[in-house]
């Protein structure tokens, strides 16, 4: 069926609400061939977990079989440049396909399990309050800059083993990685220097953690070149995309949650009359009402046929997160912010064997952190107006500018 | 080596991801359906140590396991 909806996923109407862009490709054409960046669109919530349990038909290891250029166009001097970027990309264990992705992924998988990032929850948490505390002193805040970025930076930081000094500059060089979504013609200059960046960082600590491994994440991967299961290059690379990783979709998650709850004062009335019974299902509820990474890609690994559509092997598919956590054969009133849903079976991490790593650490951070707000918040309002909030131009992350707010 | 210990798995299919762990951390016990999410095909199947170590892997704690016999809660 052919749609009227436009295939520049990048116009301003799209990035800014993709809840009604997608979710019209959802209602009208649900496998979506997109001609203008020759990818499928795929944004039904039942075909989405079809699509990521049947990883045998969908290669995550997009960047090495992917022989097209990247979408939207970027500059022909910058070809190059987006050759090392997929050299790198490559190497990280979210790129690889079983059997390579389950030793990779076994080496790092014991480190997120839900009982270990439990023992995380009381840093956690003072994490917060002191961010809350210096908020509250100055009178203001923009969620954005003094809470959600500091917030998994810090947490992160920690757990590999990143010098707390050297936060700052993490950030500066994660921010430059966060093009890897976008659609400047001329984004390539940005995330390659943005990967060199981070090479040079974390080598010097993967090469200190070879020798002398302690108990972070980097020794972790470390220990998986020992075991042979890591070349060097796969350590650092797979070290500044957890680094990277674990953060963005944290920042993201904290602003567009506390954005929901300030355009729905009845859910965070609720949420205060009952934080405890109500703060896991809350933060279920904003991941998956406005959640953190809209699309993930795949390529076909063999012809596929789906919804009376075959796509073709080697061709390349975008999955919408976003809409499938709208998608109204699964959820009643999709679009209503209900912290009292229950079951949530959103899909903000992905399913099947690519499962977020993290999101035993997300789900943590999230819990503590708007519990952390009702603990301490009246009410919530935004210091600025609607019309001034404004998104990065990325299909991959949710990612507001700003967040300014005020509070009672 | 198969465990003698008679024990109840359960997977809760409303939490199940599918993310497979516990299929490679206990391959006898677990196996992925056709929907692709986990079933305790055979309880007996490994060691209970490395059965826990699947149910402690599971992402989303989707697994609990007790002793068939007693009912006493082996995890979480």
């Amino acid at each position: 069926m052919v749609t009227a909806v436009s295939d520049d996923m990048f116009t301003d109407q799209a990035l800014n609400d993709p809840y009604s862009y997608y979710g019209q490709l959802r209602e009208e054409d649900p496998v979506h061939w997109n001609e203008l960046y020759q990818l499928w669109v795929i944004t039904r919530h039942d075909d989405l977990v079809w699509l990521t349990r049947h990883n045998e038909l969908f290669s995550s290891a997009v960047f090495k079989n992917d022989p097209r250029p990247p979408y939207p166009t970027i500059y022909d001097s910058d070809l190059g440049l987006y050759e090392f970027v997929r050299e790198y990309q490559s190497r990280q264990f979210i790129q690889h396909d079983r059997p390579d992705h389950l030793d990779m992924r076994k080496v790092v998988h014991g480190y997120f399990t839900p009982r270990s990032m439990e023992e995380w929850r009381p840093m956690i948490k003072d994490v917060i309050k002191d961010l809350l505390d210096e908020a509250e002193e100055r009178g203001s805040m923009d969620v954005m800059r003094d809470f959600a970025t500091p917030l998994p930076l810090l947490i992160i930081a920690e757990m590999m083993g990143v010098p707390k000094q050297d936060r700052p500059h993490i950030r500066e060089v994660a921010e430059k990685l966060l093009y890897v979504g976008r659609g400047e013609p001329w984004r390539m200059q940005n995330f390659s220097e943005g990967i060199r960046e981070m090479i040079e960082y974390v080598t010097p600590l993967v090469e200190k953690r070879i020798v002398d491994p302690e108990d972070d994440f980097i020794s972790v991967l470390a220990q998986g070149e020992r075991e042979g299961v890591f070349s060097r290059d796969q350590v650092i690379s797979n070290s500044s995309l957890l680094l990277l990783a674990g953060h963005e979709t944290t920042i993201n998650l904290l602003c567009n949650g506390i954005l929901s709850f300030i355009r729905n004062p009845d859910q965070y009335d609720l949420l205060r009359s009952d934080i405890e019974g109500m703060y896991v299902k809350a933060n279920e509820e904003c991941l998956r009402h406005d959640s953190s990474v809209k699309s993930i890609t795949r390529i076909a690994s063999e012809d596929v046929e789906l919804r009376d559509k075959v796509i073709k092997k080697e061709d390349r598919i975008r999955w919408f997160i976003s809409s499938a956590n709208r998608d109204p054969r699964k959820f009643e009133n999709p679009d209503q912010f209900d912290i009292t849903r229950w079951p949530n079976p959103h899909v903000a991490f992905g399913a099947g064997i690519h499962h977020c790593l993290g999101a035993t650490l997300v789900r943590v951070e999230g819990q503590e952190a708007f519990k952390a707000f009702a603990e301490r918040f009246e009410s919530l309002h935004l210091d600025t107006t609607e019309d001034q909030l404004e998104y990065q131009p990325s299909i991959t992350f949710r990612s507001l500018k700003s967040l300014p707010i005020t509070w009672n | 080596m198969a465990q003698e210990r008679k024990l109840k798995i359960t997977v809760d299919h409303d939490v199940c991801v599918g993310n497979a762990m516990c299929e490679s951390f206990a391959t006898n016990t677990f196996a992925l359906n056709g929907e692709r999410q986990s079933e305790a095909v055979n309880p007996q199947g490994d060691p209970l140590a490395q059965v826990l170590e699947a149910a402690d892997n599971c992402p989303v704690s989707a697994i609990t396991i007790e002793d068939a016999e007693t009912g006493e809660r082996l995890f979480p």
